[in-house]
């Protein structure tokens, strides 16, 4: 184990790396959900395929895959793009960072916006009619009215699809990206200790999907407050 | 920069070649994952802690690492054991698809004992006692009335873990396989055609999709042919 000791600064930058790409791609897998949840429920039939094709396309295309053609793709596009501009250009590519936040965000929003749809269609319908009775706004009944019933429905398989994120950031090490696992790859080749880096690797997540699910669990219990008085 | 769709007819057939370890991946590791998995479910039932707490620690450090790092602790890491290089498991964990298959079974076990128990526990307790009342003794309960409605009930979520643990084997591309995200992978590099080739390789995975769901949706069907409306 004293051979980890040095490269704990090593893992530490390398983990900080993955908690970046994991806020990141966050935002953006709540952005991709709650945009496919909101053309899935709407009435425009134009939205409703767009939204089955994306989420029919991304929940059965593997990750690695979807990751490989937004990074190559680009790359490909970009430098095309670049020597039609100056003939000198050899490589453009979006940094792996991006890219892969990018690819993972798009794979888990796609179950995101199964799960948003699922939780919108939860909330009391007299709810809506309601808040219109009110004079609120279409605008104003989604961001006071049905967000703020939909979210503790949406909670539990949010959860899951936060774990399924976190785990994805490992394959962006494929692409480049210097994260943990390619923290471990370095380690390896100075101390050829293959099973103790990627243990480390392993723990690391380890401890940061335990925290996750424990935020997730706490985020429940405080959604779901007003049910425990009433009981 | 052109799209050519050519190559995605030509590279399709390049393709199915891999397609063969894919599956092969896939059936022997979801096959060895359910043998896992029914075996983790009845130690966490068991009522034993020292049987439910090994179990409960398999499923939990599983679950929440990515099959990545799995396979790669198991492909790079194990041989930095001088025991395992001696061990009768060194002929499977010396080949890159011995060790697929071992990482993708060991996480396959440990997500679908949690949809088994779900299953288990989706089942009415009415029906436990009814079969006690009827002298069925705890063995003949759990065979004859909780395992074939836990089944039924947990098809929906086995079917969307078969699907993830078809996406999964395409990872087996990281340690040299030559599955399908393999071939692709490699043609891609010789080519240079990234749009054509992935997507060619998407487009097979999606009709696999398709075609578990369609058949894990008859088969559900066909479970619930009782069930009344």
């Amino acid at each position: 184990m004293s051979v980890v000791v040095g490269w704990l600064d090593e893992y530490f930058w390398g983990a900080m790396v993955i908690l970046r790409v994991f806020g990141v791609a966050v935002v953006m897998a709540v952005l991709f959900g709650l945009i496919g949840a909101a053309a899935k429920l709407s009435r425009s039939r134009i939205a409703k395929g767009l939204a089955s094709t994306y989420t029919v396309i991304f929940r059965g295309t593997p990750e690695l895959l979807v990751l490989l053609i937004i990074y190559f793709g680009s790359a490909v596009t970009l430098t095309s793009l670049a020597q039609a501009l100056d003939p000198e250009v050899q490589f453009v590519d979006i940094p792996p960072f991006w890219a892969g936040a990018l690819a993972i965000a798009l794979v888990v929003g796609a179950y995101m916006t199964e799960t948003f749809r699922g939780a919108f269609l939860g909330v009391d319908h007299g709810q809506i009619e309601a808040a219109r009775a009110l004079g609120l706004s279409t605008l104003q009944t989604f961001v006071y009215v049905r967000i703020p019933q939909m979210w503790r429905l949406a909670l539990p398989n949010f959860g899951n699809h936060m774990l399924s994120l976190m785990k994805d950031t490992a394959l962006i090490s494929v692409i480049g990206l210097e994260e943990i696992v390619f923290v471990a790859e370095i380690a390896i080749t100075v101390t050829v200790k293959p099973f103790t880096m990627y243990f480390v690797v392993a723990l690391i997540y380890l401890a940061i999907t335990t925290a996750i699910t424990g935020a997730v669990a706490g985020l429940e219990k405080y959604a779901n407050r007003h049910l425990e008085r009433a009981r | 920069m052109s799209f050519d769709v050519a190559l995605i007819v030509n590279s399709i057939p390049k393709m199915l070649d891999g397609l063969e370890l894919t599956l092969e991946l896939l059936l022997l590791s979801s096959a060895i994952g359910l043998f896992l998995a029914v075996g983790t479910l009845l130690m966490r039932i068991s009522g034993l802690w020292f049987l439910a707490w090994p179990a409960m620690l398999y499923i939990y450090v599983f679950r929440g690492t990515p099959i990545l790092v799995q396979i790669f602790v198991i492909y790079y890491g194990l041989p930095q054991f001088e025991l395992i290089r001696e061990s009768v498991l060194w002929p499977v964990l010396r080949e890159p698809f011995g060790c697929c298959v071992v990482a993708l079974s060991l996480n396959a076990g440990a997500y679908v004992s949690e949809i088994l128990r779900g299953g288990v526990l989706g089942v009415d307790r009415g029906l436990h006692e009814a079969g006690k009342a009827l002298g069925l003794s705890a063995p003949q309960r759990f065979i004859y009335v909780t395992t074939p409605i836990a089944i039924r009930l947990a098809i929906p979520a086995y079917s969307n873990d078969f699907i993830s643990m078809l996406k999964a084997t395409a990872l087996a591309s990281t340690v040299t396989l030559m599955d399908m995200t393999g071939v692709a992978r490699t043609i891609v590099a010789k080519t240079f055609a990234p749009y054509e080739i992935f997507i060619a390789a998407a487009l097979i995975y999606l009709s696999m999709t398709w075609v578990i769901q369609r058949g894990f949706g008859l088969y559900e069907r066909y479970m619930s042919r009782y069930v009344k409306e």
